[in-house]
């Protein structure tokens, strides 16, 4: 057997494992400052990092969300549908509701406003 | 979390802690994570200072993953040693060339107590020894002989399958009992 062989066996090395593994470094009191202060540095980061929710969101959020947005647009688009289109059936409901298809009791309310729509 | 209720917590959990603004975690992170990589990246650089630049870069990747840290995917212990090992493995090709005896022969504390100098030179032999090998069996015998890493951990950080990591240790410890043979008897070894 040679000495290397010899050498090898796991009590030859073990000897001196067990004498890293006791000197192991050991971090100084300066490292450890340094790398809390990275921590708490990190931690400020993260905090400015996280989105907060802009107007639009808040906006969006007050009235309820994005399906509350949905019914709101449905019924807009409704809205514009019936103003072009103006079913036959809605003059029935007139008929019934005002109790005439006359048209007499319209108002203008400002009498004005086409004057001055025409003198710019 | 009050800091002495987080002993027994395990990394994983501390590190979740932490990304949500808990600087006791933190603290308690850097305390436990902090000699281990510390340790680790001496033990491949053999320099202290340059260990000292690698633990706090280290510690700060983690910080900065921590928001986004996927927990069960790996432990917080084996992630570090991964970037560690990278962080030195670039730091030695740069210093490739340096001559072995240009390494500095870290400094004994211990004084009158024989066998306590020989326990310090058995280190500083380790030490020198470690050096002469190459960057994968170096890593891989440090961290299942000196930092107790088990050998599916070793796999899993280097990404080699448990055989590569079997294979690599042999061949590191039959490299470092060569290069320490020369010193044995010196450090109070005998033929006998």
């Amino acid at each position: 057997m040679t000495d290397n062989d010899e050498f090898a066996t796991d009590d030859g090395l073990e000897a001196f494992f067990e004498a890293g593994r006791a000197d192991a470094a050991v971090p100084s009191a300066d490292l450890l400052g340094r790398i809390m202060a990275d921590a708490e540095a990190q931690i400020a980061v993260t905090e400015v990092v996280v989105p907060r929710p802009g107007l639009f969101t808040s906006l969006i959020e007050a009235i309820g969300g994005w399906p509350t947005l949905a019914g709101m647009a449905t019924a807009g688009v409704v809205g514009v549908w019936v103003g072009f289109s103006q079913p036959a059936g809605l003059d029935m409901v007139a008929e019934k509701m005002l109790g005439t298809a006359d048209t007499s009791y319209l108002v203008d309310l400002v009498p004005a406003f086409s004057a001055d729509f025409e003198e710019g | 979390m009050p800091f002495d209720a987080m002993n027994d917590t395990p990394d994983e959990a501390l590190l979740v802690l932490y990304a949500n603004g808990d600087p006791n975690a933190a603290k308690a992170l850097v305390l436990r994570l902090t000699p281990r990589v510390l340790g680790y990246a001496a033990r491949l650089l053999n320099d202290q200072t340059e260990a000292e630049d690698v633990a706090q870069e280290a510690m700060l990747r983690l910080w900065k993953i921590a928001p986004e840290w996927r927990q069960g995917e790996a432990k917080v212990s084996t992630w570090l040693y991964r970037v560690v090992t990278n962080l030195c493995t670039d730091r030695l090709r740069k210093k490739r060339g340096v001559a072995l005896d240009a390494i500095a022969e870290p400094a004994d504390g211990r004084t009158s107590v024989a066998e306590g100098m020989i326990e310090g030179e058995r280190a500083a032999a380790l030490k020198a020894g470690l050096a002469t090998l190459p960057d994968r069996q170096r890593q891989a015998v440090v961290l299942r002989h000196l930092e107790g890493v088990t050998n599916p951990e070793i796999a899993q950080m280097m990404e080699i399958s448990i055989e590569a990591v079997e294979s690599l240790t042999a061949r590191g410890k039959r490299a470092l009992t060569a290069a320490l043979a020369d010193r044995r008897k010196d450090l109070g070894y005998s033929d006998d």
